[in-house]
This record gives structure tokens, C-alpha cells and sequence, in this order.
């Protein structure tokens, strides 16, 4: 079923060879078109930012005040000083996303070297239970796991959560895996089996360390799915100290006011992390994505 | 080389575990659920209705309103993000100066919460104090300020709008693995046979690129046609129920009308249209393989 064969050994980079509509020199016109992109890209965001440095008579102003003026920090100290339930809700994202992260990369590898190199009966009907499980609407899961978790007293956990959201990314890390792991060349596995080494020493010595690149790819696009997975979090996390900080801070404006000031800094701390991932390792994102998709 | 071997089986177990327990048990128990009435669970007190949820579902025009939303959602904002998805895709597949930056403004929106990214542009959107209304009155395209968020159709619209802001990126990244495809000596052949840009794309890259557009446009159906925590963050459904999805109205009969049984029937209902769509989409992208 490949459908872009190879994708995996070929994520977005600059270091293909030019092709020849490539080599023809980008006009002006092109310029335009990119830096359209990065403004309406940035944008939001950039508003975002300069609303929480504002003080707040400035943000509830009319016309708009453009630029911060005074520049102010008032609004991230308040935060501090008299929300902190706030900072409390991106320490649980933290927590919970990254136990999800080492859950899935283990289980996930696991499961990849078995389906992405070994052979048995049912190893493709198991793929494809796998993906077709994966395509259930997450709402599908919300009435049986918020009981389930209720007898099982896991509502209102960390272990909840991650088992909730490690079985939600275990499909996708699976299929991504399998694509990275396909690419370790065979004659590294041959020459070890006739030396004797059984599959699990094989897959922690040889495929683990050949596959770094593949796991941090996986392992950076199962952490922010899980720091922005939302229905789950929002059901399986009901107490106002365990929340997560998409669902704590969706729900922190109450019924009636909205403190934008709050909000505003709030989201920009919690964005920040995949701010900084998207822009650190673009190379990784883009090369794990394409090899999700490419089966 | 390939190894048979048993211990392959035993790798699978610890995933297949947490799948069994979080995906395909609740799955099955959703299922169950939508053909019962006042059952939580499928062990306890379950009792079995036929197909009576189903049929109130579809006699209820509250239910029969969300379905077109989201379906109305879906047909607009995919086609569009696969236009604008094609065209990022075809800047990414080149080589210029400041790439790098290019291609951090398409991976972060898609990397971005939604629920956060709604709450953003419903500061953008905000009537009062937005910059919305600002920029439009800036420009002398508005008179008075606009509660874009609170009026029919323009929720409607604003919701799209956001949608298509945050996934064309995703869809652009799909496409640009497609492209990446496309043997060089295509080109090579086109430029010596004197090729347009335009008959390029038309006759080059667009027939190769089919297998990647089903697959994005599939991908990306899917997850519109399960909208949730854009609505529940942006518009919270309204104004009434003109932006309420499939999902937030399950969402609705589970945990605020607390009727566990409707809810199933109306995410099981949500799931059969995904699925038709799906298998109609791998049916043409098998055709297309052949």
C-alpha cells in the first residue's frame, strides 16, 4: 500500500539535488508569496503576545492600541502571584505528555520492530486493526473510558491520562515507527542472528541506536499531540488542580468574564514549548509526518 | 532477510494492551451503548432498546442541524485547504533563502493547540476590543463594530476561516512528501521538450501528486467531519446551535444532558459517514494505483 514509497528516507531537506524548474533562480513574485506565509502564519500569535504585554487598560481600549505602550510584564506576574493553578496546569501538561511520550516510544518500538521487520501470520491483519481502530472519532472513546476510569478510580490521575493518551498515539507512533525501522539496512540484523543475538537484543543494540532520528521524530510529534490533546483531558481530568493547561485554560474564564490579560500570557506560556519545537526541529517534524502518511 | 519468529508476537503485547483497554473495549462498549437505554455500562443494569436512539436521533432537529454543520464545515474548508495546501507545498519543494523560516511558519500552526488557537482568534474576533473590527474600520471597510462570533452565518464563516488558517499547513506537508516523489528526470525531460511552468504542473506534478491528495484530502475529511474543541472553544456552538458539530452535540447529550446512550447513537452515526467517505477515498486511491 505504499502510496509515496520511500518518504521515510526522504524527509523535506535542502540537500537534495536541484531540479531543473528548481534551478531556475526564484523570482520575485515568490518572495512575496513566502513572506505572506510567515506573516499570516505569525500573526495570531504575534497579537497574542502583544496583547499580554499590555497593561490592562491598554487591551480593553477603543480604537485598538496597536503596540504596547506601556511594555509591561504585570500580567505574567499576576499569573504568578494570583493564579498560579495556571502554572499548575502546564506542569500537569508537562508531566503528562512526557510519561505518554517514553510510554508510546516503548510500546510503539516494540510493536514497530515486530510488525516493520519480523515475520509471522496475521502480522498485516494486525497493521491494518491497528489503523482502522485509530480511526474512531476520539468522542467515540469518551462515554466507556470516563466510566471505566470512574470504577477503575483513574479519573482525576496522571496514570490516567497517560494510559488514555497513550492509547489514543500509539496507532499513529506504531505506523511511523515501523516506516523509520524498515529503513535499517537487513545485513546489520543477518550478520547478528548468526552471531547468536536473540530479537530483543537485536532491537535495543542495533535497530534502537541506528533508528535516533526516527524515535526523536516520533517521540517530538507524540509529545505536543499530547500537549494539545483535548476531549480526553477534558473528561478524564474534572478536578481544577489536575487539568491540563489547553482544557484548564479554556475553562478558566468562568461563565461570565473573560480576563484576557490572563488568558492571553497564560497561552503564550504554553505555546511557547512548540514554538520552540516547531522551530528547532522542523527537519524532524516534517520527516516523521511524511513518514506517517506515506502508508 | 526476514525472521519468523515468536517473539515477534510478544512485542506487540504491551501495545496491543493499551489499545485493547483505551480504543477497542471502549469502542465495542460504545457501540453497545447506542442500542440501550439508561445503560452506562455494558456489565451492569444494560438494557437493550433496538434502534430507538437512532431513530430519535433522526427525528430530533437539533441533531439533524449539527449534521449539516458539519458537514457544511467539512465540504468548504477541505477543498480550500487543499488549494492553499498545494500552493505551500510548491514554495516548500524549492530552494531559496529563508527556507528554514518558511518552513517553521507551515509546521506551526498545525503544531499549535486548537482549543488555544480558538481562544486566540476569539480575541481577534472580539467585537468590542478586537483587532478585527479594528483593521476593518482602519481601512474604512466597516462603519460600526461587527460581533462576528455572535451572528448568523458570519460564525459559521469565522469557524471556517479558522480552520482553514490552521490545517492548510498540515495539508501542504502531506502534499510536499508527494512531491518529493516525483523523479527528477521528469522535469529533466519536460525542459528539454520546452515546458511551461503551467503545463508542467498540469501535466508533470499534478498526475503524480493524485496518490498524496487523496490521502491528505482522506485524512483531513476525517478529522473535520470531527470537529470538536474548535466550536467548543470559539463559538461554544452558537449563536443557538449554528455552529454546533456532530461531535459537540454528542459531547452535549453525554456530559450535560448525561443520556450516555443518545450520545453513542450520535458518535456511532458520526462514525459509519467517516467511514463511507473513507472507504469510498481508498477505493479510488487503489484504482489510482493500478
Amino acid at each position: 500500500m505504499t502510496l509515496f514509497g520511500g518518504s521515510a528516507r526522504a524527509p523535506a531537506s535542502d540537500q537534495r539535488p536541484p531540479r531543473s524548474s528548481r534551478r531556475k533562480p526564484v523570482s520575485l513574485g515568490f518572495y512575496i508569496v513566502a513572506a505572506m506565509t510567515v506573516i499570516v502564519s505569525f500573526f495570531p500569535t504575534v497579537w497574542i503576545f502583544l496583547t499580554s504585554i499590555k497593561t490592562e487598560a491598554d487591551i480593553y481600549a477603543w480604537p485598538v492600541q496597536y503596540l504596547p505602550d506601556p511594555v509591561t510584564l504585570e500580567n505574567y506576574l499576576d499569573i504568578l502571584n494570583e493564579t498560579p493553578e495556571l502554572l499548575g496546569y502546564i506542569l500537569n501538561s508537562f508531566i503528562v505528555a512526557t510519561t505518554t511520550t517514553f510510554v508510546i516510544l516503548a510500546c510503539g518500538g516494540l510493536a514497530a520492530y515486530s510488525l516493520g521487520r519480523l515475520t509471522y501470520r496475521g502480522r498485516n491483519f494486525i497493521l491494518i486493526l491497528i489503523l482502522a481502530v485509530s480511526m474512531f472519532p476520539p468522542l467515540a472513546l469518551l462515554p466507556s473510558l470516563f466510566n471505566m476510569f470512574l470504577e477503575l478510580r483513574m479519573i482525576n490521575t496522571y496514570s490516567g491520562l497517560i494510559i488514555g493518551h497513550a492509547g489514543l498515539y500509539t496507532p499513529i507512533a506504531v505506523w511511523i515507527l515501523t516506516n523509520f525501522f524498515k529503513t535499517v539496512p537487513h545485513e546489520i540484523e543477518d550478520a547478528a542472528r548468526v552471531d547468536g543475538a536473540s530479537s530483543l537484543r537485536i532491537f535495543w543494540s542495533i535497530i534502537l541506536p541506528l533508528s535516533v532520528p526516527g524515535l526523536i521524530s516520533t517521540g517530538l510529534i507524540v509529545f505536543i499531540f499530547s500537549w494539545n490533546e483535548f476531549p480526553l483531558s477534558l473528561v478524564l481530568m474534572s478536578d481544577n488542580f489536575m487539568r491540563t493547561a489547553p482544557v484548564g485554560i479554556s475553562l478558566f474564564p468562568g461563565e461570565y468574564s473573560f480576563p484576557w490579560e490572563i488568558i492571553t500570557a497564560a497561552t503564550m506560556l504554553t505555546i511557547l514549548p512548540i514554538l520552540v519545537i516547531s522551530g528547532v526541529f522542523q527537519d524532524r517534524l516534517i520527516g516523521g509526518l511524511t513518514a506517517g502518511s506515506g502508508k | 532477510m526476514k525472521y519468523a519468529n515468536r517473539a515477534g508476537l510478544t512485542f506487540l503485547v504491551p501495545a496491543l494492551l493499551i489499545i485493547a483497554f483505551v480504543l477497542l473495549f471502549p469502542i465495542f462498549q460504545t457501540i453497545v451503548l447506542s442500542f440501550g437505554r439508561n445503560s452506562t455500562s455494558v456489565f451492569i443494569g444494560y438494557e437493550y432498546a433496538g434502534l430507538a436512539n437512532y431513530q430519535r436521533l433522526l427525528n430530533t432537529p437539533r441533531f439533524i442541524t449539527s449534521l449539516n454543520n458539519t458537514i457544511l464545515f467539512t465540504a468548504v474548508t477541505v477543498p480550500i485547504e487543499l488549494v492553499i495546501g498545494i500552493g505551500l507545498a510548491l514554495v516548500l519543494d524549492r530552494n531559496f533563502r529563508g527556507k528554514g523560516l518558511v518552513r517553521m511558519a507551515v509546521l506551526f500552526p498545525w503544531a499549535l493547540p486548537t482549543a488555544l488557537n480558538a481562544l486566540m482568534w476569539r480575541w481577534m474576533f472580539n467585537t468590542e476590543f478586537g483587532l478585527f473590527n479594528s483593521m476593518l474600520s482602519d481601512i474604512g471597510l466597516i462603519a460600526d463594530r461587527i460581533n462576528w462570533l455572535g451572528a448568523i452565518p458570519s460564525a459559521m464563516h469565522m469557524m471556517m476561516f479558522v480552520s482553514i488558517w490552521k490545517t492548510s499547513s498540515f495539508m501542504a506537508l502531506l502534499l510536499l512528501a508527494g512531491l518529493q516523489t516525483i523523479p527528477d528526470d521528469l522535469y529533466e525531460a519536460g525542459s528539454v521538450d520546452g515546458t511551461t511552468r503551467l503545463s508542467e504542473f498540469r501535466f508533470i506534478t499534478l498526475p503524480l501528486l493524485k496518490p498524496a491528495i487523496l490521502v491528505s484530502v482522506l485524512l483531513r475529511t476525517m478529522d473535520a467531519m470531527r470537529a470538536f474543541e474548535l466550536p467548543f472553544n470559539l463559538t461554544d456552538g452558537g449563536p443557538l446551535t449554528s455552529t454546533e458539530t456532530l461531535s459537540l452535540y454528542a459531547y452535549r447529550a453525554i456530559f450535560q444532558y448525561v443520556n450516555f446512550n443518545l450520545g453513542s447513537s450520535a458518535i456511532l452515526i458520526q462514525f459509519i459517514i467517516i467511514m463511507t467517505i473513507s472507504v469510498f477515498y481508498i477505493l479510488m486511491i487503489r484504482r489510482g494505483e493500478m
